[in-house]
């Protein structure tokens, strides 16, 4: 193996500088050696750094032989999709070039705990990071943490050490596993290697526990997310309802009985032994189990090969021995869509038809298909299931009221509630968080003489960050009834404005974080960027008021009715706008992002692609806009 | 002879004008149609090109502080497991040097006296974190003191000669903090209210944009963060007691003078309000007032509008103060000032026009001996540099005035290069104290160009020239280079 790229140029050259050449060859063939050596040196090196990392921070997919029912949860929950998402590796990327690098670490710290830990670069494809970094946020990130750190924005120390070391839990309940554990091999059940101590940090059920990540207030001061602040606020807190309540409980985004109910714990959360008996053989007794779903309202925008996270789906590249099914690099050759591995598709493909090679093979096609996008995909709708329950529970579309109509006009206003006492709706990263109405006013032929609340055709909302709606190419909705929070920047002159990003360019073409010179608590707020949040407190309402003008109802037939949705999404198709630049992860474009995101809302006729809607669990709507609610009212 | 050399004065001038006239209506015929794109390829669609690998190489590495013990600053690898404080909170001691040096050659003649520079300011802090809301901050300026700065004057009405400001005065120091933070034991559940944050000690303030209050000021204040009012997404109180170093609207330091505030911060559906009060108590003199500012900032359409008005009230005997002083220390007076802007279509750019009214003799609660008047928010021509004596090319004084900033803000690269151009006026409505002057009225255009060089320098070049109906005309020119650590 020969790495030197020297090149001899001419037989000229050879002549004339024999004894200079043949130095350089010396050496040339001693930096080949070097090279030959220092890419062994690399190669072992990455084998240390993966066998230190699974050593130092144990994998999910170690704990999921004992835990299979918290794996399968957290699989598909944000907590693991934190760092596999391509929109968040783009957007962090974006914010650190936009901000000289000072940004650093600051966002992915969250998104990749062991990742940050292990060193790697702040940007890189996920495809390359270790595999406990893309696990994001991990058992061991909430597991292996021995103290409470407060509101620090994610930046907590990871208790180092292998699977055997010590873990904890939120009541420690030591004396029970290590009766279980006593006669047997230390360490061991089966050939299962367990942790050999549980050791208590009460905060992991306190709310506060949360909110050392829920709470992201940046090095200079910027609240960026307050969902831990706005618990604190909250009826809830005054009832002693907390995070864990609503969010690992039975119901997502819902408590099942009051905290003062004597059986809340059994009523709220499900019963069972910690591990699972049947592959530990340990006979635990019942206890609370917490739900590891953690459901909130983002979904994958991956194929489903890549996301849940499935520990016999990826294999590393170049792991010729690896467990894994196949590379991700060859997995995104996989055309799932396309169905490939189906019965229909394998009994109808042409027999000259070209696979890529690691696909070549009907039977790897077809168990990749049986074995991991389809329990994928179903695993994918019941998180999107558990995901419309939350959102029905955080939002309750209320009183419609027709306030006036005539054949010169037609009014009505629309309520929408916060159906939680926990926090406001949209809550956490609601600058980013799209929840919004939309009404068709239409007439006795069925047709549409009014809108609000539509998508553009990339799938964005006729506001300001709409590009169609920028370049005045679309009128802006002017009765949009939207609940996303908006940052704010300042322009060097002429007050603020809404960015999609926080940053705040005006002031200076160098934006360079550092700790904010003012007492931020005091000033509420660093001087370049702030966040207007438009979220409804707990419990509370707003209004949204509609007015059908007399020149619209001349264009249809009466009677009229409204349709009114109450929808949400993952983040806006705008964002991708902004952080395309630096590129997606995976090989994906602005566009096939921005299609899932939004799929299922804009016709062909605007461009947005609409999936087939079938009862094959491929076909079935795994992402997209969420239609929260729904009602329709006469005119 | 004499004669001659006036009626070359008045031909230079007049010539001046007309030129400069004629740049003035270009410049605002610019700013008002602003630059325009005939990119046919342009598109609001969004692009289906996908990247292949992602640009790993190019990507900016962290720059490294000059300075940094314990945790590193933002830095990948293990965090430090800390200390467990008496309370209950764990500590996690991190130090960080950080800071901006800036430097400019400049010449700003006004008022019939030239000033030719070489000027240095550097801004130097250190940061010791304690936990994710604990920390202390010790700041100094040691080139510049009291709007003095070091640096080499040349060419000007004094000789040649070097500015030593020198100084190792201490401009910032104060620990901030959360009560449930710094004593977690105290709620261990997290079911109270203990979220109060606080701050203690010499810090800068600023309220309403600076036109309330822009000072370094010694303070304690409390803030309650994340309220949910009814109807609101969020709202924020802070009550400050301030003690020492506190400036008033003449830039002066007044012993014996104590400052309470509450501001309140308020997000509702449509607007950001904002309602400030202050109490200027003058223990010893006879400057007492009352100071306040609401503020409104919304969207309207495809326009950006923060609306403002402040008012001040002298509790004593204001009239003698005001005659004595220019600008007053106290007086009775309102501010009205809007600022509106806009974003042209497929562009970044920011188009803006700001105004203002000056009613009667608004002044300022308080302000640092560095930070001019109450008008700096208007445009750059309004604006001090906030080095060495290049001032603001237009007066900044709210008093018995009005104008207004046009402003067109070009972004070429929003993160390497952008011009800014301007023309703006303003009119006295009265002349100020017992000013001799009569009614000024002034006229500007100034041109900015501001290029980051590198990951941690930034070049400025700024020009203008002022026309005076009254006082000398004005004009001055820049570079500056500012470098970030």
């Amino acid at each position: 193996m020969f790495h030197g790229s020297f090149r001899i140029s001419s037989t000229r050259y050879l002549r004339a500088n024999m004894t200079k050449l043949i130095i350089k060859l010396s050496l040339l063939l001693l930096l080949g050696s070097f090279q030959f050596t220092f890419a062994q040196q690399q190669s072992a090196n990455d084998a240390h750094l993966k066998a230190f990392s699974a050593s130092q921070y144990p994998s999910a997919t170690e704990c999921a032989a004992c835990h299979p029912k918290q794996y399968k949860e957290w699989s598909v929950s944000q907590h693991s999709y934190a760092q596999m998402s391509p929109i968040f590796n783009a957007m962090q990327a974006t914010v650190g070039k936009f901000t000289a690098g000072t940004n650093s670490d600051f966002c992915i710290r969250c998104h990749t705990p062991v990742g940050m830990n292990l060193k790697e670069a702040v940007f890189m494809s996920n495809i390359d990071r270790h595999p406990t970094s893309r696990e994001g946020v991990t058992c061991i990130a909430c597991h292996r943490l021995s103290q409470s750190y407060g509101k620090i924005s994610g930046r907590l120390h990871i208790e180092e050490g292998d699977i055997t070391a010590a873990i904890y839990g939120p009541t420690g309940e030591a004396d029970e596993l290590d009766q279980e554990l006593a006669g047997k091999k230390k360490d061991k059940l089966g050939s299962n290697e367990v942790h050999g101590e549980v050791k208590s940090l009460f905060q992991l059920s306190t709310p506060g526990f949360c909110g050392a990540c829920h709470d992201v207030n940046l090095v200079d001061g910027f609240r960026l997310e307050e969902a831990f602040s706005e618990f604190k606020n909250s009826p809830a807190n005054a009832e002693g309802v907390t995070c864990q309540d609503c969010h690992m409980g039975k119901e997502p985004g819902k408590i099942l009985t009051a905290k003062s109910d004597p059986d809340f714990h059994k009523k709220n959360y499900d019963f069972g032994p910690a591990a699972d008996p049947k592959v530990t053989g340990l006979k635990l007794k019942d206890r609370k189990l917490t739900n590891h779903m953690f459901m909130g309202p983002d979904y994958s925008v991956l194929p489903p090969s890549l996301f849940p996270l499935n520990p016999g789906a990826i294999r590393d590249e170049g792991d010729e021995d690896g467990d894994g099914f196949a590379t991700i690099r060859e997995w995104l050759q996989f055309d799932w869509k396309a169905g490939w591995g189906s019965d229909e598709f394998e009994e109808e493909v042409d027999d000259n038809a070209v696979f890529p090679e690691r696909w070549d093979d009907t039977d790897e096609r077809t168990t990749a298909r049986e074995d991991f996008i389809v329990p994928n995909l179903e695993l994918l709708l019941y998180a999107k299931d558990e995901r419309e329950k939350l959102l029905r529970n955080g939002y309750i579309l209320g009183d419609i009221n027709v306030t006036s109509s005539t054949t010169q006009e037609i009014s009505f206003d629309v309520q929408v509630k916060n159906g939680t006492n926990g926090h406001n709706v949209p809550t956490g990263f609601d600058a980013e968080r799209p929840v919004w109405l939309f009404i068709q006013v239409i007439d006795a032929d069925g047709k549409v003489i009014k809108e609000s609340g539509d998508l553009d055709p990339n799938g964005d909302l006729r506001d300001l960050h709409s590009t169609y709606v920028h370049n005045h190419e679309l009128p802006l909705d002017d009765e949009l009834f939207s609940l996303q929070s908006k940052f704010i920047t300042r322009n060097i002159h002429g007050g603020e404005r809404e960015q999609v990003l926080p940053i705040a360019y005006s002031l200076s073409p160098l934006v360079f974080l550092r700790p904010s010179v003012n007492a931020t608590n005091l000033v509420g707020r660093p001087g370049g960027a702030r966040k207007h949040k438009q979220g409804i407190e707990p419990l509370g309402e707003r209004w949204a008021n509609y007015k059908v003008s007399e020149e619209q109802l001349a264009q249809g037939r009466a009677p009229f009715k409204a349709l009114i949705q109450l929808k949400a999404g993952m983040i806006p198709v705008n964002l991708l706008n902004v952080i395309k630049d630096i590129g997606f992860d995976f090989g994906l474009s602005a566009r096939d992002i921005g299609d899932t995101l939004a799929f299922g809302h804009v016709d062909d006729e605007k461009n947005m692609v609409i999936w087939n809607d079938s009862d094959k669990v491929e076909d079935n709507k795994v992402a997209g806009h969420t239609i929260i609610w729904q009602k329709e009212i006469a005119l | 002879m004499s004669q001659i050399k006036d009626n070359k004065m008045i031909i230079a001038k007049t010539l001046s004008r007309a030129v400069g006239t004629k740049i003035l209506l270009v410049m605002t015929l610019f700013i008002a149609f602003g630059a325009s794109s005939n990119d046919q390829e342009r598109t609001s669609r969004l692009s289906d090109v996908s990247v292949a690998e992602l640009d790993i190489e190019n990507y900016p590495k962290r720059p490294e502080p000059i300075l940094e013990w314990g945790n590193d600053f933002l830095n990948p690898g293990n965090i430090g497991e800390g200390i467990e404080m008496p309370g209950g909170a764990v500590w996690q001691p991190s130090l960080l040097v950080f800071g901006t040096f800036r430097s400019a050659l400049q010449s700003f003649d006004a008022h019939g006296v030239e000033t030719n520079e070489l000027a240095s300011r550097l801004d130097l802090y250190a940061n010791l974190q304690l936990t994710g809301t604990e920390r202390i901050l010790l700041g100094v300026r040691p080139l510049d003191k009291n709007g003095q700065f070091t640096g080499y004057e040349f060419g000007s009405h004094n000789d040649d000669s070097w500015q030593n400001e020198l100084n190792s005065d201490i401009t910032t120091l104060f620990f901030e903090g959360d009560f449930g933070e710094l004593l977690p034991d105290w709620d261990k559940g997290d079911t109270k209210g203990y979220d109060i944050g606080f701050a203690i000690g010499r810090q800068p303030l600023n309220y309403q944009e600076g036109m309330l209050i822009n000072d370094s000021i010694d303070a304690i204040g409390i803030t309650r963060n994340t309220l949910l009012p009814n109807g609101g997404s969020d709202m924020q109180i802070t009550l400050i007691y301030g003690w020492n170093e506190i400036h008033r609207n003449d830039n002066h330091e007044y012993n014996d003078t104590n400052l309470f505030g509450l501001f309140v911060s308020m997000d509702r559906p449509k607007t950001t309000l904002n309602f400030d009060l202050v109490y200027i108590d003058d223990k010893d003199g006879d400057t007492d007032g009352i100071f306040w500012g609401i503020s409104d900032v919304r969207r309207i359409g495809h326009y950006n509008l923060s609306s403002r008005i402040l008012g001040s009230h002298a509790l004593e005997d204001q009239s003698a103060v005001a005659l004595e002083k220019v600008p007053a220390v106290v007086s009775d007076g309102y501010l009205v000032f809007a600022e509106l802007s806009w974003t042209p279509a497929w562009t970044d750019d920011n188009v803006y026009v700001n105004v203002f009214v000056g009613i009667d003799e608004f002044s300022s609660a308080s302000r640092g001996p560095a930070n001019g008047g109450a008008l700096g928010r208007t445009g750059i021509l309004f604006s001090a540099i906030g080095l060495g004596h290049y001032g603001a090319p237009i007066s900044d004084m709210a008093q018995n005035a009005y104008g207004l900033a046009l402003g067109y803000q070009q972004f070429i690269n929003p993160i390497k290069n952008q011009f800014i151009y301007e023309v703006g006026f303003r009119k006295e409505t009265e002349s100020i104290g017992n000013s001799e002057n009569s009614k000024e009225t002034s006229i500007a255009a100034a041109v900015r160009y501001v290029h980051a060089l590198s990951q941690r320098t930034v070049f400025q070049f700024d020009i203008f020239k002022t026309f005076n109906q009254e006082m000398e005309d004005a004009q001055g020119i820049r570079a500056e280079l500012l470098v970030q650590f």
